[in-house]
């Protein structure tokens, strides 16, 4: 029975529910849930139903098993999702309980088995996990609600899955499991599952990349590419070089050491890295600010000047002070868009090029390959966006990781040559392009045009980037979500579905 | 020729000076006091204060409510960030340690007109290392809080929490008794977080009214247990509120000094009810206004109120009233026959709907409010304990003062946040006492509220549409007259700032820049969009 009337208060809306009406007409499915489908994203790997109901305790207890089982990431996560799961007031009273009605659930403790006790999150984490929920029919030994794991972080995405499979049911106020019993076994199909934020082009409050990365555990993304500073602003602290955020838009818009802290513990409790990112040699002018030597001169100001000792002791301070901060593996150095007329037009850098017998493009190699090698000697992978791969695969480090984002094709290339690399294809999985609807988003594939196994198991996964230079806080989780999701299912699980 | 010609440039001259004067003066207080909305009364110095790590509260009294609002406001002015200062380093006399409020009623229960004032001194005139906030009421002392939030900044370079430009003393109180925001969700359905959100933002700005626009035509959201399958217009099985989420709600903005007006609007809007009730609608293919002839309805309306009174216990409920198309009753065979026996036109019955709805509110202990088309059709004989809601356009407000009734200003070509082209600046010199010089008078408008209809906007967008915009409207609301800006442009570094600081608490509080709602053009600091 379709429902529909003209309406008020707005003349945009009689158009608007034609165009409603016209969808519902087509596809049918706008009221009712449509109950073949499984409605978990991303998709798990291996899963199957029944059509059993399960209603759910609000008081709903953790019993840990395991070696990991007594971790406070584990347990923390454990009341996040219980809030998530029972936000709405339940409608069977404590006086049932009282009166010695027992189990009036079928579901009352969520068991959680951790194999291993370790915490360490870093690169190719276990994270995967098997969860069963039935009913408990009298038998104590398997518990109704179980999530096996062999990490935490493989366990925090079992609570995810389960926290989807909950849902509030109005007419008995309690939470169910619907097509019960489950069997699910779920284990991602990259390691590395990646937003971008730009937090140069607009500064973003912490409470908003805090929203954002809580987000992103919702859709199973686990890295969050944090792209600091560009041409824009510098917002971070540097102890060794205090200067530097001068080049913040105001004293108001900065992180400090302990906020950037701060930001990757709590990434860490939901399973999620934080890739860091200074981006050399070009994308750099805000360093001036605080340091003006770093400009090749005051009217000409990217990229930094690649004739100075100065340059490069400080991008060492900047990553030797980092490196306290980002404990991941990976560290994204930039090097893209590189325009190197002001090297070439400032008399002293065109004399040390000069001097070292170097073209302008030979400089860009020079630096780029200096910058990795700090990189390296901190003990960290660099990551460096295409044009650095386009320009001299040969002599980047091998252990480079190489960033797709101008087009397709490049990841097919990299991984031929022996590179790691990571999807970006800019057609795609640029959020900043706002007409790309989520389709695309979905249709995008980080292994077209990859047919060997090694040289798929290089490609670490993808990352949709969410540049800032017309999103801020107020429109920024919007951009994100849903598309971001899209590409969340494609990095988890292995479709070959196409969306309708 | 010549003389006249001479005295008009003396009087262009005397003006411009005259008017930059002015501009120069209330400039330079909305560029030094970073307060929104703007105090009554605000004066300041130039020393520098610091929060210790375990700043407290003092209170003379006991009260859940209140601890609850400080733990709130020191974490909204913490912000996330680490607090590692080395206090020694500063001078003991340039620490605060605690906030000692005094509240003097005991009574916290939270109604129209409750005393909102506040004093607020930092420090305090007689207890060194102590800021002093008294209010009569604990909802005076919350926005006392919200002040004292706005004076302290988190600073980066301290890594500390400081209060600037003391000595302050703030007096405070707000302008019109009834600030208020509409949020729809009907056209839209609004998760309860989002509800929330909404809430904590409104305290930010000090409205205190969420005007709760609840049913529609579209989608009836709302469990109503004496009607149960009403819920059956929901638009899906999860888009409802269950009669205990409605009851969080409430507290929840009661918590925050908010009052929650619901609304069910009759006897057109209202298609979504006959999708559980049929025998509601004129006829399958003629859907709206309710049946005006069914004894049933009536009954139906009775028991929503009946349990609304359960759950909203603010004075007003408002009963709607507006776009009632009456065609259906007079094409509906049935109708048409009650309404030949009953000697009724369309327009009577639809007075005779509205007068019957408002007996069953005040009932049920209720006041009302209506849409101003029932004040524009029998403006005569609506209850006296009508408020009426402007919406259509402006000379409305005082028409209804002048015969009595009270007022509510919402003219939709200024306070409509759905109408997305409208910018700030609009919202903000939007004056609801405009043409209304008696005093008598003015007292009848009880204030104003910004609606935020839900057509085209959901959970994904509505922060940034409600804001900063919404915030122009609060300060018009709270303000004396006196102290707001003549020139809109006055408080644009100020209103910066606020939408600033929302963003900084999580609020998606849009740009100033662009007319309208608008996503920022351009890279740049949050300050100079």
């Amino acid at each position: 029975m379709l429902l529909f009337s003209l309406k008020p208060h707005c003349k945009l809306t009689f158009l608007v529910s034609l165009l409603w009406l016209s969808l519902l007409v087509d596809s049918n499915s706008g009221f009712e849930l449509d109950e073949s489908l499984t409605y978990i994203w991303p998709l798990p790997s291996e899963f199957t139903s029944g059509n059993q109901t399960l209603t759910v305790d609000p008081t709903l207890s953790l019993s840990v098993l395991g070696k990991g089982g007594y971790s406070k990431i584990l347990k923390e996560g454990f009341e996040r999702y219980k809030k998530i799961i029972f936000k709405h007031a339940s409608g069977i009273s404590l006086f049932q309980k009282w009166r010695g009605i027992r189990s009036v659930y079928d579901v009352s403790e969520l068991r959680i088995i951790v194999n291993s006790d370790s915490e360490e999150l870093q690169l190719g984490v276990d994270e995967s996990y098997a969860l069963f929920l039935a009913k408990n029919d009298g038998k104590p030994i398997v518990g109704a609600a179980t999530i096996e794991a062999n990490t935490v972080y493989g366990a925090l995405r079992g609570l995810e899955t389960f926290s989807q499979m909950c849902a509030f049911d109005y007419e008995t106020k309690s939470v169910q499991i619907y097509k019960a019993p489950w069997y699910i076994k779920d284990n991602p199909r990259f390691a590395f599952r990646g937003l971008l934020l730009d937090t140069s082009r607009h500064y973003l409050p912490i409470d908003v990349i805090k929203q954002i990365i809580e987000s992103m555990s919702y859709a199973k993304l686990n890295v969050l590419h944090w792209h600091i500073i560009d041409e824009e602003s510098f917002p971070l602290e540097v102890p060794s070089y205090p200067k530097l955020w001068n080049g913040a838009y105001t004293k108001w818009e900065r992180y400090t050491v302990e906020d950037a802290s701060e930001i990757v513990s709590f990434a860490k409790m939901r399973g999620i890295h934080v890739m860091a990112e200074v981006d050399v040699p070009g994308h750099a002018e805000s360093w001036g600010a605080g340091y003006p030597d770093l400009w090749p001169s005051s009217s000409c100001r990217e990229p930094l000047d690649v004739s100075k000792n100065f340059t490069f002791e400080l991008i060492s301070g900047i990553l030797s002070d980092i490196r306290k901060i980002f404990p991941f593996e990976l560290f994204h150095l930039g090097g893209d868009e590189v325009h190197t007329d002001c090297w070439t037009s400032t008399p002293h850098i065109k004399q040390w090029l000069n001097d070292h017998k170097m073209t302008a493009k030979e400089a860009y190699q020079y630096f780029v390959l200096k910058a990795q090698e700090i990189a390296i000697s901190k003990d960290w992978t660099p990551v460096n966006w295409e044009e650095t791969f386009n320009s001299f695969p040969s002599k980047l480090n091998p252990r480079t990781v190489v960033h797709n984002w101008l087009g397709p094709g490049v990841c097919p290339k990299a991984v031929a040559k022996g590179f790691k690399c990571i999807f970006s294809n800019q057609g795609a999985w640029y959020l900043d392009h706002l007409d790309v609807p989520w389709n695309e988003v979905y249709n995008a594939e980080p292994l077209e045009g990859i047919n060997n196994v090694s040289e798929q198991n290089l490609v670490l996964g993808g990352e949709v980037c969410m540049w800032g230079e017309t999103a801020d806080a107020s429109n920024v989780q919007q951009t994100i979500w849903p598309r971001a999701a899209a590409a969340a299912d494609k990095f988890h699980f292995f479709s070959t579905n196409t969306p309708s | 020729m010549v003389v006249s010609e001479w005295l008009f440039y003396a009087v262009a001259v005397a003006a411009l000076v005259l008017g930059n004067a002015l501009a120069v003066s209330s400039a330079s207080e909305n560029s030094k006091v970073k307060i929104w909305p703007m105090p009554a009364s605000a004066s300041y110095g130039n020393a520098q204060l610091y929060l210790t790590n375990d700043f407290g509260l003092s209170s003379n009294h006991e009260s859940q409510a209140l601890k609850d609002a400080f733990d709130r406001m020191l974490a909204a002015i913490k912000l996330d960030h680490v607090i590692d200062a080395n206090f020694s380093a500063f001078s003991p006399s340039s620490l605060l340690r605690a906030l000692h409020i005094v509240v003097s009623s005991p009574n916290e229960q939270l109604q129209y007109g409750t005393d909102e004032s506040y004093k607020l001194m930092v420090p305090s005139p007689e207890k060194p290392g102590y800021a002093h906030l008294e209010a009569k009421t604990v909802y005076g002392a919350l926005h006392g809080l919200q002040t004292f939030s706005q004076l302290c900044y988190f600073s980066i370079t301290r890594r500390v929490l400081e209060v600037r430009m003391s000595p302050w003393t703030v007096i405070d109180q707000p302008r019109f008794p009834y600030r208020g925001l509409l949020i729809d969700t009907s056209r839209h359905y609004l998760p309860m977080t989002v509800i929330k959100k909404v809430i904590d933002s409104m305290s930010y700005a000090k409205l205190n009214v969420l005007h709760w626009h609840i049913v529609d035509t579209q989608s009836f959201p709302l469990e109503i247990p004496s009607y149960p399958k009403l819920w059956n217009g929901a638009y899906s099985p999860s888009e409802r509120y269950s009669a205990a989420d409605a009851a969080e709600v409430v507290s929840y903005a009661q918590e925050r000094g908010i009052n929650v007006l619901a609304e069910i609007d009759v006897p057109g809007h209202a298609l979504s009810w006959g999708v559980g009730y049929p025998s509601l609608w004129p006829s399958k293919d003629c859907q709206q206004p309710l049946d005006v002839s069914n004894e049933f309805t009536f009954k139906v309306l009775d028991g929503i109120l009946s349990d609304f009174s359960k759950i909203f216990n603010f004075k007003f409920v408002h009963l709607g009233g507006d776009e009632v198309d009456t065609t259906c009753w007079t094409t509906t065979p049935r109708i048409r026959k009650w309404l030949k026996r009953h000697r009724m036109n369309e327009s009577q019955a639809y007075q005779y709907f509205v007068l019957r709805a408002q007996n069953i509110a005040l009932s049920h202990g209720y006041e009302i409010v209506n849409w101003e088309e029932t004040f524009n059709n029998f403006g005569s004989k609506l209850s006296r304990k009508t408020v009426v809601h402007n919406w259509l356009g402006s000379g409305v407000a005082q028409r209804v003062v002048e015969s009595g009734l009270r007022c509510i200003v919402s003219n939709q070509d200024k306070w409509y946040l759905d109408h997305l082209d409208t910018p700030w600046q609009e919202f903000y010199i939007n004056e609801p006492l405009t043409n209304i010089s008696n005093s008598k008078q003015q007292e009848l408008v009880i204030g104003g509220e910004v609606c935020m209809w839900g057509e085209t906007i959901d959970g994904s967008d509505i922060e940034q549409t409600i804001w900063p915009r919404a915030a122009a409207a609060a300060e018009r609301l709270w303000t004396p007259y006196d102290k707001l800006a003549k020139n809109p442009r006055e408080v644009t570094g100020r209103l910066a700032h606020f939408r600033c600081l929302l963003n900084q608490r999580g609020v998606a509080a849009a740009p100033l820049a662009g007319s309208g709602r608008a996503a920022p053009f351009n890279p740049g600091s949050c300050y100079e969009q």
